[in-house]
């Protein structure tokens, strides 16, 4: 067990260490933000000289090396649009992401899971259908325009919540809304097929030839044993969630991660992006460790292999 | 008694005075759609970010509701000669600090955005200044690196920074807790959130109209609207002429609107593609219908120009006239050119109307060319656009301003040799507009000016193809009058019960 | 082989009504697709900036508008079945890149394990760790936008949840006895892997590829929201959506088609996708 632990851990880093590298030439590729800062009338050697000046006129790996330099010891850079230290920009916004998060997951988790049971248990009959539809649907509309609907209807029209903004609860209901549901969908459909799967088991036979009704096999046996798909698709749906969050963030004005994170990308602010990266990676390795311990504890007979 | 008397009539007078103050407006919302990069004035333009900072700051200069330049901090200036100007400097400004604003702070603030140590990446506007010192506390003398015509135009985006405190808070600092002499100082700052502003009491020009002003960060404009609608902001940025009848049909919205000195252009790659051919780049011009552009996508919101520029730009001309709108001409330059069916590619990025694009597109199309769009995000379409002209695409379609009401702030980067805009390069054209820029007189720049317009004329690097209107939606009770240069001044503002 | 398709002929005789007609709606949006140039009735680039944002119905110049037109005075209902034949390719091929790509890496990890398998699951952490439409735009700002590319960027950011779920799959599959016997029968790796192995993991794989074809268009979408989509004057139904949210309270009707063929057809993957994968899975006949 302490063994996987620390295996898995030096895995861990070298992914993220992988990541780092994969975004920061990407990035360089990319061009870099001289353009952008300068106004418009700057002439090209004032452009160069500026290019200069914040370094982005050396060589990739000479940058590379002093990116991982400062890495060393916990130095994450100066944004050089903001001029502001890139760690505490990207900082102040976690609060937000983590709140929209899990509203959404909240969202997903609590209208996908009881959907997929009831959809896998009533097979064929118009609730199914019912909930298949709302799934779908779900599934099928853009954030970005299930987003603006909502702020009509229950903004603009029913003055019900805020059209926008973070200082409260209310304002988080629609964002959590607008991104849960992608996921709600994928929850829901995950926990119908895993069901099904378990109630062709032989287990699930015996108990209903022992005369026991449909709905405590499922909620005695069936749920314990469907949970492990289910888990780990809570793991990767959190960085399915970030990355809606990149569009719905957008239209509610949320000010968290994906917002910033799409704003770096397009403002190739690279040291605020690396952060960024970052941290998502180090949350997505770190779920997908504790998923892994979470199988076990489920099912102690899994194998801890991967 | 006669105390219990006067803390009755107290009371009274308490009620009466919050009464009055709940019929004024306590709180200003405004929507942006980004938070401010940098409140530090010297360090980014971008209109985010002035329209936050420039309600910090005071600026050397200002202009009217005319668009004439007239004085702020600076009392009254002269030129001692070609290259050296003296400006009188106010004595009864303050800083938020409640030190006192003098020509040290002036002077220091020029050397500073000048300073290459400092990064800053407006150092190409004032780079022309060669340096300024304080000669008296009330006089600073500002030296130009040649005659500089444009300079006053310039120094209208420069805000006074507060020397002893720049030095002793250090750069970094002050970018986060900016200090200035404007009517509002700087509450709390919560970065991509909100930024909240306080009235600065004792401001010199007058009591400043609200007790606060927040800017908010909606990166969304059909939520900025949203907002707008449902009272959450009092007054939003960036309206898309489209959007504006729905803001009208609101109750208590408003649309203000302004023409600017805004211009929409198309660029005509000179040197690249087919549009190499003179010919070619002429026939996109009789090829384009500016009034339907005008009419149709910016829902009047705008006014056809026959030339690069607009009226409330210095060295504007309306006596050289564009191209009309005939299609058979523009077929047959095509045909002339032998350049039917040749492919265009149409550079553009998501900052840029996608209506227009395409209805430019079809139009083109139509004379016989074959165009195709290549959007990209922002940072790769600049690269391209004023990279290598072989790869600078054959058109570009942009909203030029310099903020600054001056010609040269629009062809000579536009259209130069050697600038990084122009993909193209006469002689003739460069010779008037660089000796524009360094003679004075007025007359005589306005002559070159027309004979540069004249020149782009019947080269076609470039087309102008209407001047811009700036649209703001804001509650029904805000009054405001919006200018030109797209400035957002609080102090500008007021509300009516 | 010969067999399990006999089995399958024989399920197929008892197919709900619901996969029956679920399977005409997609025929029917695929068909549309294809055949867009000869049923549409307009150019679906053709402008009229006379006739802009026109609600169902609008006539003018003899031609009827019957889903009305967009912000250019298109028409929309040509511009919607066009853009049937974009997002449909956009999300088929993305999904057939990605699927490829990710089964034959898992299949691979699965079968060889060792420093192959721990290599490639590692990568399949770094490529899901950073949110795919983050990537897509970084990709698309360095290539460039355009069709093929588009399909590249969503095909090869998306590939690591195939592998994952291909890879759990072999790791199952590949004890049962009848792959240790061809196995110990002297069958070669590639014939194990994609004759006996590929077949056994198919539906696993299916789930994951139906919910992506969703995904894919919404991706595409997204792209578009972000400018960085289907290049115009070339139209998806996510671009049109993307433009159309704006005039949402003024020209309803530009998101509410592209919207409601988006909504059927995701519908009728799903549930055919459903449906197959439950015929494919001998273990979830029962009711």
């Amino acid at each position: 067990m302490l063994r996987y632990a620390v295996e898995r851990l030096i895995q861990a880093i070298i992914a993220i260490f992988g990541v780092l590298t994969i975004v920061f030439v990407v990035m360089h590729l990319s061009g870099d933000p001289t353009l952008l800062l300068v106004p418009q009338d700057a002439s090209a050697e004032m452009i160069a000289q500026l290019r200069s000046q914040l370094g982005f006129d050396r060589p990739i790996w000479v940058q590379y090396l002093e990116y991982l330099g400062g890495l060393a010891h916990f130095d994450f850079g100066i944004s050089v649009v903001q001029r502001v230290p890139a760690f505490d920009i990207v900082v102040s916004r976690l609060p937000y992401t983590t709140m929209l998060a899990a509203g959404a997951l909240v969202v997903a988790i609590g209208m996908g899971i009881p959907a997929g049971i009831v959809m896998a248990t009533r097979r064929g009959g118009w609730l199914e259908r019912l909930l298949t539809a709302i799934v779908v649907t779900g599934q099928s509309v853009p954030t970005f325009l299930s987003g603006i609907v909502l702020i009509f209807v229950f903004g603009v029209t029913l003055r019900w919540l805020p059209t926008s903004g973070s200082g409260d609860f209310a304002s988080l209901i629609m964002p959590s809304i607008a991104l849960g549901a992608i996921s709600m969908s994928t929850f829901a459909r995950m926990t119908r097929i895993s069901i099904i799967d378990e109630l062709g088991k032989d287990y699930v036979r015996a108990g209903r030839a022992r005369g026991l009704s449909l709905g405590s096999v499922v909620f005695r046996h069936v749920l314990r044993n469907a949970a492990i798909p289910v888990i780990t698709i809570a793991a990767l749906e959190i960085g399915n969630l970030l990355a809606g969050a990149v569009i719905v963030e957008t239209v509610f004005a949320w000010p968290g991660i994906g917002q910033l994170a799409i704003q770096s990308i397009q403002s190739r602010d690279f040291l605020v992006v690396q952060v960024i990266v970052l941290l998502i990676s180090f949350v997505y390795v770190l779920t997908s460790v504790i998923a892994d311990f979470v199988y076990a504890l489920v099912d102690p007979r899994i194998r801890l292999v991967r | 008694m006669s105390a219990k008397f006067a803390s009755v009539a107290a009371m009274l007078l308490a009620l009466i005075a919050s009464t009055a103050l709940a019929q004024t407006k306590d709180t200003l919302t405004i929507d942006l759609p980004n938070d401010a990069a940098t409140l530090d004035p010297h360090l980014q333009w971008n209109t985010d970010s002035y329209s936050i900072y420039r309600n910090i700051f005071d600026n050397l200069l200002t202009r009217d509701v005319k668009g004439e330049i007239v004085p702020q901090i600076a009392k009254s200036w002269k030129y001692l000669d070609d290259k050296t100007i003296e400006f009188q400097i106010r004595d009864d400004v303050t800083f938020q600090d409640g030190t006192k604003l003098t020509a040290e702070d002036v002077a220091f603030s020029i050397n500073r955005i000048i300073d290459p140590k400092l990064k800053s990446p407006q150092l190409s506007q004032f780079d022309q200044i060669a340096k300024a010192e304080a000669v008296s506390p009330t006089v600073v003398k500002m030296t130009t690196k040649s005659p500089y015509p444009a300079l006053l135009a310039q120094l209208v985006k420069l805000s006074i920074v507060p020397k002893a405190y720049v030095e002793k808070v250090g750069d970094q600092e002050f970018n986060l807790k900016p200090l200035g002499s404007g009517p509002y100082k700087m509450a709390n700052w919560q970065k991509g959130v909100q930024t909240e502003l306080e009235a600065y009491s004792s401001y010199w020009r007058a009591k400043p109209p609200f007790q606060k002003v927040v800017f908010r960060t909606v990166p969304d404009v059909s939520t900025r609207i949203a907002d707008l609608k449902t009272g959450k902001a009092d007054l939003v940025r960036d309206v898309p002429p489209d959007q504006a009848e729905s803001i009208k049909n609101d109750a208590n919205s408003q649309v203000l609107s302004v023409p600017t000195e805004r211009i929409g252009y198309l660029f005509i790659n000179a040197q690249g593609g087919v549009t190499k051919d003179v010919r070619v780049r002429q026939a996109i011009a009789y090829a384009i219908d500016r009034q339907a552009l005008v009419e149709a996508l910016l829902e009047g919101y705008g006014k056809p120009v026959e030339v690069l520029g607009a009226e409330p730009v210095f060295g504007y001309t309306d006596k050289v006239k564009g191209y009309e709108y005939n299609l058979d001409k523009a077929k047959e330059l095509v045909k002339a050119a032998g350049a039917e069916g040749a492919t265009v590619e149409f550079l553009t990025s998501p900052a840029y109307s996608r209506a227009t694009v395409e209805a430019i597109q079809q139009m083109v199309n139509e004379a016989g060319l074959k165009v195709e769009i290549s959007s990209s995000d922002q940072a790769t379409f600049l690269k391209r656009r004023q990279g290598d002209p072989a790869n600078a695409g054959g058109l570009a379609f942009g909203a030029w301003s310099c903020a600054c009401q001056d010609v040269d702030g629009v062809i000579f980067p536009l259209f130069r040799t050697g600038s990084i805009w122009a993909k193209y390069s006469n002689p003739k054209f460069d010779e008037a507009v660089d000796k524009a820029r360094v003679i004075l007189d007025k007359n005589e720049r306005l002559k070159l000016y027309e004979q540069a317009y004249q020149v782009i004329k019947d080269d076609v690097p470039g087309l102008g193809l209407y001047q811009a209107y700036a649209l703001y939606g804001a509650n029904k009770k805000l009054k405001w009058q919006p200018t030109a240069n797209e400035a957002m001044f609080v102090m500008d503002m007021s509300w009516q019960q | 082989m010969s067999t399990a398709v006999l089995a399958l002929r024989q399920r197929l005789r008892r197919v709900p009504l619901s996969v029956i007609v679920v399977s005409i709606i997609f025929l029917v949006i695929v068909l549309l697709a294809i055949f867009a140039p000869w049923v549409a009735p307009a150019d679906p680039n053709r402008q009229n900036l006379l006739g802009r944002l026109k609600p169902p119905g609008f006539e003018m110049r003899g031609i009827t508008y019957w889903l009305g037109t967009d912000d250019l005075g298109r028409d929309l209902l040509s511009r919607t079945l066009y853009g049937a034949g974009v997002s449909l390719s956009v999300a088929v091929l993305s999904v057939v890149v990605s699927s490829l790509v990710g089964v034959t890496l898992g299949m691979i990890a699965g079968w060889f394990r060792g420093k192959i398998e721990i290599l490639i699951m590692r990568l399949v952490d770094i490529m899901m760790s950073i949110p795919a439409i983050l990537l897509a735009v970084l990709t698309v700002a360095v290539l460039g936008p355009g069709f093929l590319k588009l399909v590249l960027v969503l095909g090869l950011t998306r590939w690591p949840r195939y592998t994952r779920v291909a890879y759990a799959q072999t790791l199952q599959v590949a004890n049962l006895p009848f792959i240790k016997a061809s196995e110990l029968a002297g069958a070669g790796a590639a014939r194990i892997l994609f004759h006996h192995i590929l077949p056994n993991i198919a539906g696993p794989v299916l789930i994951v590829a139906t919910a992506e074809f969703g995904l894919m268009i919404l991706m595409e979408a997204g792209l578009s929201f972000l400018g960085l989509g289907i290049q115009p004057p070339a139209s998806s139904w996510g671009s049109i959506m993307s433009v159309g949210r704006q005039y949402i309270e003024r020209a309803w009707w530009i998101v509410a088609f592209p919207g409601v063929c988006l909504f059927l057809l995701v519908f009728s993957v799903n549930v055919l996708g459903d449906w197959l994968r439950d015929q494919l899975d001998p273990r979830s006949r029962s009711r």
